[in-house]
C-alpha cells in the first residue's frame, strides 16, 4: 500500500504539470503521512541530500560552462573543430561532433552542451542547406559525450551514491575511451546519413588557417590540460577542479580574451543559479524518495526478484540497462542516479562487475535517456535552438540513437574499455 | 508482532551490523518471533548524524552510531572523543562496564535515546605515504586528512601536522597524487578502503578509541513491556561481547592482509609525548569542573 | 484585480530579484572560498577549515533561494504529457492544483525546517562554530519565499496574467532563447509583453 502510495502519488503529480522535484517532495510527504511516521523526515533528508560537499562541483561546473558560453571559449573551440573535421563528408555535422568532444572536456553538462554547440553550429547548419532535424539531432545525441569526458559532476553524483567510497579520479579516467567511441560512432552515423541526403562538405581552410585556430583556441584546451593534469598530479581534488575551472575561465574571459563585460558576467551568474538550483532541487528531493525506498526495503525486493530471473551477469546487466533506459525516458539524470545507484550497484557488483565500470554504464545509458522524451531535458533545448518540435526531431534520430544504444552495449560488455586507462595510471 | 528498523552505516558483513543481527536472532528466539529487528546497512537510511536524529523522531527504531556523531546532542561524549584518553581498547571498556558507563547512558536517556549496548569502534592511528612515523618530530609539517571536527583540527596542531579537511571518497586519490601525505582511521578501514595500497606507513599510536553504541529510540522502547524490554537489554549486552570479539577478529585479519600485501605498521612507539602534547586541547575543552572529574576518573579506571 | 495583481507581481518581481542577486553573490563567494581552500592547501601548504562548510551552507542558501525563484520564473524541470490529452480547458485548474501543491510543500519546508533548526540550534557547525540553527535557516527561507510566489501564480492566473512554465523558455538555464537571431530575453515574455529583440553578443 504505500508502495501504491508513493508511486502513484508521483505518477499523477508528474501528469497535472507539477515540477519534478516537486512530485518527487511532495509522493514522499503523503507517504511518510500516510505511514504515520514524523514528516519532519522528509525536510531532513531534502537538506541532507543537498549538504554534501562533492555536489559543490555542479554549481561549479555549470557556472563555468555559462562563462565559457558567454566568454567567447565555446566559440573558438567550434571554429577550431570547424577547421579540423569541416571537409569529412556531413562536414558541419562532424564538426558539430568534434566540438562536442572538445567542449566536454572542460563541461560536464550535456545540456549546457547541447545549448552553446547547439546554438552555435544549428544555424550555420540551416544556412548551409542542412535539414534542421539532422542538425538537431547531431547536436542532441553528440551532447553525451560530454557527460563522458572528464570532467563530468554526473560521475561525482555518482560516486556519492555509490557511498562516497569511489575514486573520483578513476571514474573521470574511466570516463575517457567510451566517450571517444562514442564520437567515432557517431561520426560514423553523421557520415553515413549525410551520404544518404547528399550534404555538402566544408573547404578545408589550410594548415596556416588551422594553426590560427589553434592558438586561438588554445586557451580553452589548455583548461582540459589543467583539469586533467591538476586532478592528477595532485594539485587539488576532482571536485575541486570545477573551481579551477570556473576561476580560469573567469581570467581568460575577462583577461586574455577581454569578452566577457560585467552585464554578460551577472547574467552567467544568474544563469548558473537558476540551473543548479534546478538541479540540485531534484537531488535534494529524490534523496526523500530513495530513503524513503530503502525504508520500504525497494532494492533488497528488487535484488531479489533479479537474482531470481537469471544468474547470468550478461542477462542481469542487459536487464539492469533495460530498466535504466526506460526509467531514462520519463526522469532526470542526476535524480535517477542518486535513486538507481544504491538499488542497482548492489546488484551489479554482487554479479561481479566493477563499481567504476557500472557508473560508466550508468552515464552513459541515463545519458541517452537525456535525449528521449518525453522527460529529455537535452533533447528539449536541442529543438528549443532549432525551433523544431519533438515529434520533428524524433522521426529522423533513430541512427543516432542506434549509434549511442551500440557504444552502450560495447561499454557495458567489454569493461576493460572502462578499467584499462584508469589501471595505466594506478 | 513488532518490526523494529535499526540504521548502520557500516556494510553487511561487518562486525557492527552482525552484532545487531545477532542481537535480532537472539530477540526473535526469546519472543517466538513477536519482535522482529531488521538491521539496514550501508547508511541506506542516511549518515550517523541524520539516523541518530530519526531515532530521536521515533521515525526509526535503532541506531548503530559512533560517539563522535553525538556531541552536539549529548554533550559528555565529546569528552569521550578526546584524543589519547583512553589509553587501550581494554582501558575503554573498562569504563563504559562500570559506574561511567551508567552516567553516560542516563545522559542518553535525557534525549530521547536508550543505550542499549557499547559497541567497538577500533583505535584510530595515522598512516602515511611518506615515511615511517616514530615519534611526533616526524609528523612535522605533514597534511593529514581528519574529519571535519574541531577536536581533530586542534589536535592535528598539538602536533605539529596540518590537518585536511576532505570528503572521504577523494581520500585514495588524494593520497596518490600527493594532495595529502595520509590520513587516519582503524585497521579494518585502512584496508577496505584501498588506503594501504598508496599510504604504506601505518603508526599505531592510538589517537582515538571512540567507542560506538547501539541506541534504541525513547518512544519505541516506551511502547514494549517491561518483559520484552528486559530480553531487548539481555540481548543487547550479549551481542556486544559478540561485537568486541568480532572487531578484535577483524582488525587482526585486517593487519594480517595489510602487512602481507607490503605496509609497514610501527607499533612500538612512546606514546608519552603524544599524551602530553595534548594538554593545550585539553584546557580548550574540559572546562568544567564536572568534566575535569569525569576525565580524572576516566584515566584513574583499570 | 488585475491592476492590483500587476502591482503585487511587481513587488514580487522585485523580491524574486533580490533572492536571485542574493544567490549569485553566494556563488560567486562560494567560488572564492573554494579556490581559496586550494591556495593555502597547494601553495601556502596549511588548510582553512571554514571553507568546505561555509560553501556548504552557501550552497543550501543558493540552492534554495534559486529554486523559490524558479517557481516564479517557471525554470523547474517538469512534464506536459498529462496536459496534452486533457481539454484545454482543464489546463488552468490542473496547472493551480500543482501550485498549490507547491504552497503546502513550501509551508512544510519552513514549518519543519523550523523544528529541525530549533532541535539542532545548541549545536555548533564545525568549522564555523555558528549555530547549527544556520543549517536549516536556508530550508525556511526558501520555504516561505516558494509560499509567495506559488500563491502568486494562483492568483496571476485568476487575474488572468501569464504565468511561465518550464518549456517557455529554451534551456531554462541563462534566461535568452539560444541561436536564432531576433532572440529574446524570457523575462520579456512574461506579461506578454511585447517580444524585445536582443543579440546575443
Ligand atoms: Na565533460
Ligand atoms: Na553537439
Amino acid at each position: 500500500m504505500e508502495l501504491w502510495i508513493l508511486f502513484g502519488s508521483f505518477v499523477t503529480l508528474l501528469m497535472i504539470g507539477t515540477p519534478v522535484a516537486f512530485c518527487l517532495g511532495v509522493a514522499s510527504f503523503l507517504t511518510v503521512l500516510y505511514m504515520g511516521l514524523p514528516p519532519v523526515v522528509v525536510f531532513q533528508r531534502l537538506n541532507s541530500g543537498i549538504s554534501v560537499f562533492a555536489l559543490i562541483a555542479i554549481p561549479f561546473f555549470i557556472f563555468a560552462g555559462d562563462l565559457m558560453v558567454r566568454g567567447d571559449i565555446a566559440r573558438r573551440l567550434v571554429a577550431l573543430a570547424g577547421a579540423m573535421v569541416g571537409h569529412m563528408r556531413g562536414g558541419l555535422g562532424q564538426v558539430n561532433i568534434m566540438a562536442s568532444l572538445m567542449f566536454g572536456g572542460v563541461s560536464g553538462s550535456a545540456a549546457a552542451d547541447a545549448s552553446a554547440v547547439g546554438g552555435l553550429m544549428v544555424p550555420q547548419m540551416k544556412a548551409r542547406g542542412y535539414d534542421v532535424d539532422y542538425a538537431v539531432n547531431i547536436t542532441v545525441v553528440s551532447s553525451i559525450i560530454a557527460l563522458m569526458i572528464p570532467p563530468s559532476h554526473n560521475m561525482i553524483i555518482y560516486s556519492i551514491a555509490a557511498g562516497g567510497r569511489l575514486s573520483i579520479a578513476d571514474l573521470f579516467t574511466a570516463g575517457i575511451i567510451p566517450g571517444l567511441l562514442l564520437a567515432v560512432s557517431l561520426m560514423v552515423t553523421a557520415w553515413w546519413v549525410a551520404r544518404r541526403k547528399g550534404y555538402p562538405t566544408e573547404p578545408f581552410p589550410g594548415l596556416r588557417m588551422l594553426g590560427a585556430l589553434f592558438v586561438s583556441a588554445m586557451p580553452g584546451l589548455i583548461l582540459i590540460a589543467i583539469i586533467f593534469g591538476g586532478v592528477r598530479s595532485g594539485w587539488f581534488t576532482a571536485s575541486e577542479s570545477s573551481n579551477v575551472a570556473v576561476v580560469y575561465a573567469l581570467l581568460v574571459t575577462a583577461l586574455v580574451y577581454r569578452s566577457l563585460p560585467w552585464s554578460e558576467f551577472v547574467e552567467a551568474t544568474k544563469g548558473a543559479v537558476r540551473t543548479t538550483a534546478m538541479v540540485l532541487l531534484v537531488i535534494g528531493c529524490a534523496a526523500c524518495f530513495g530513503w524513503l525506498l530503502a525504508y520500504l526495503r525497494v532494492p533488497t525486493q528488487l535484488v531479489e526478484i533479479l537474482q531470481s530471473v537469471s544468474s547470468n551477469p550478461i542477462v542481469i546487466l542487459l536487464m539492469i540497462n533495460i530498466v535504466l533506459l526506460i526509467l531514462g525516458t520519463f526522469m532526470d539524470m542526476s535524480p535517477l542516479i542518486v535513486i538507481t545507484t544504491p538499488i542497482f550497484l548492489p546488484v551489479a557488483t554482487a554479479f561481479g562487475v566493477d563499481p567504476v565500470h557500472f557508473g560508466v554504464i550508468m552515464i552513459l545509458n541515463l545519458g541517452i535517456g537525456l535525449c528521449t522524451p518525453p522527460v529529455g531535458a537535452v533533447l528539449f533545448v536541442g529543438c528549443a535552438v532549432g525551433r523544431i518540435s519533438i515529434w520533428q526531431a524524433m522521426r529522423t534520430i533513430w541512427p543516432f540513437y542506434g549509434a549511442a544504444f551500440a557504444t552502450l552495449m560495447l561499454v557495458t560488455y567489454v569493461p576493460a574499455l572502462s578499467l584499462w586507462l584508469p589501471s595505466v595510471f594506478r | 508482532e513488532i518490526t523494529l528498523r535499526s540504521s548502520d552505516t557500516h556494510p553487511d558483513g561487518y562486525p557492527t551490523v552482525e552484532g545487531v543481527k545477532a542481537m535480532a536472532e537472539e530477540v526473535r528466539e526469546k519472543t517466538d518471533g513477536r519482535i522482529c529487528i531488521e538491521v539496514f546497512p550501508s547508511s541506506q537510511l542516511g549518515e550517523e548524524k541524520d539516523t541518530i536524529e530519526q531515532t530521536q523522531f521515533g521515525v526509526i527504531d535503532m541506531v548503530r552510531a559512533s560517539f563522535g556523531s553525538f556531541n552536539d546532542i549529548v554533550p559528555v561524549t565529546q569528552i569521550m572523543s578526546l584524543p589519547y584518553l583512553f589509553t587501550s581498547v581494554e582501558h575503554s571498556h573498562a569504563v563504559l562496564d562500570g559506574p561511567i558507563g551508567e552516567e553516560i547512558a542516563a545522559a542518553f536517556e535525557e534525549r530521547d535515546l536508550v543505550a542499549l549496548a557499547w559497541y567497538d569502534g577500533g583505535a584510530r592511528s595515522f598512516y602515511n605515504s611518506q615515511r615511517p612515523i616514530q615519534s611526533i618530530a616526524d609528523l612535522e609539517g605533514m597534511k593529514f586528512r581528519v574529519m571535519q571536527n574541531d577536536v581533530f583540527v586542534d589536535m592535528m596542531d598539538a602536533l605539529g601536522a596540518n590537518a585536511t579537511p576532505m570528503p572521504y571518497g577523494e581520500v585514495y586519490s588524494s593520497i596518490q597524487t600527493g594532495v595529502i601525505d595520509g590520513a587516519e582511521n582503524n585497521f579494518p578501514s585502512y584496508d577496505s578502503s584501498g588506503h594501504a595500497e598508496v599510504a604504506k606507513y601505518f603508526t599505531l599510536d592510538e589517537h582515538l578509541i571512540v567507542p560506538e553504541l547501539v541506541a534504541m529510540s525513547k518512544t519505541s522502547w516506551d511502547k514494549l513491556t517491561p518483559e520484552d524490554q528486559a530480553i531487548l537489554r539481555e540481548a543487547a549486552q550479549n551481542s556486544s561481547t559478540l561485537q568486541r570479539e568480532l572487531w578484535a577478529a577483524q582488525e587482526q585479519e585486517s593487519l594480517d592482509k595489510v602487512t602481507a600485501a607490503g605496509a609497514e605498521v610501527i607499533t612500538e612507539i612512546d606514546k608519552t609525548p603524544f599524551i602530553e602534547a595534548m594538554v593545550p586541547v585539553y584546557d580548550k575543552y574540559v572546562t568544567t569542573p564536572e568534566n575535569k572529574d569525569l576525565v580524572e576518573r576516566i584515566r584513574a579506571t583499570q | 484585480m488585475r491592476e492590483g495583481m500587476i502591482r503585487f507581481a511587481t513587488l514580487t518581481g522585485a523580491v524574486a530579484q533580490a533572492a536571485l542577486w542574493l544567490a549569485g553573490i553566494g556563488l560567486v563567494l562560494m567560488t572564492a572560498f573554494v579556490f581559496a581552500q586550494v591556495f593555502f592547501r597547494y601553495v601556502m601548504g596549511s588548510s582553512l577549515f571554514w571553507a568546505e562548510p561555509a560553501a556548504v551552507m552557501l550552497m543550501g542558501w543558493f540552492i534554495f533561494l534559486g529554486a523559490a525563484v524558479g517557481v516564479k520564473e517557471g525554470y523547474h524541470l517538469s512534464f506536459d504529457v498529462g496536459l496534452m490529452v486533457v481539454p484545454e480547458s482543464w489546463r488552468p485548474w490542473f496547472h493551480s492544483l500543482s501550485d498549490v501543491v507547491v504552497t503546502a510543500f513550501g509551508f512544510g519546508m519552513a514549518w519543519f525546517g523550523w523544528q529541525l533548526a530549533a532541535r539542532a540550534a545548541s549545536g555548533v557547525v564545525p568549522g564555523i562554530g555558528i549555530s547549527r540553527l544556520w543549517d536549516f535557516a536556508p530550508l525556511i527561507g526558501g520555504g516561505i519565499l516558494l509560499m509567495l510566489f506559488s500563491v502568486e501564480r494562483i492568483l496571476r492566473r485568476a487575474a488572468g496574467l501569464k504565468t511561465m512554465r518550464f518549456g517557455d523558455m529554451d534551456d531554462a538555464a541563462d534566461g535568452v532563447v539560444d541561436g536564432a537571431p531576433g532572440a529574446v530575453r524570457a523575462d520579456d515574455l512574461l506579461d506578454g509583453k511585447a517580444a524585445r529583440p536582443r543579440e546575443r553578443t
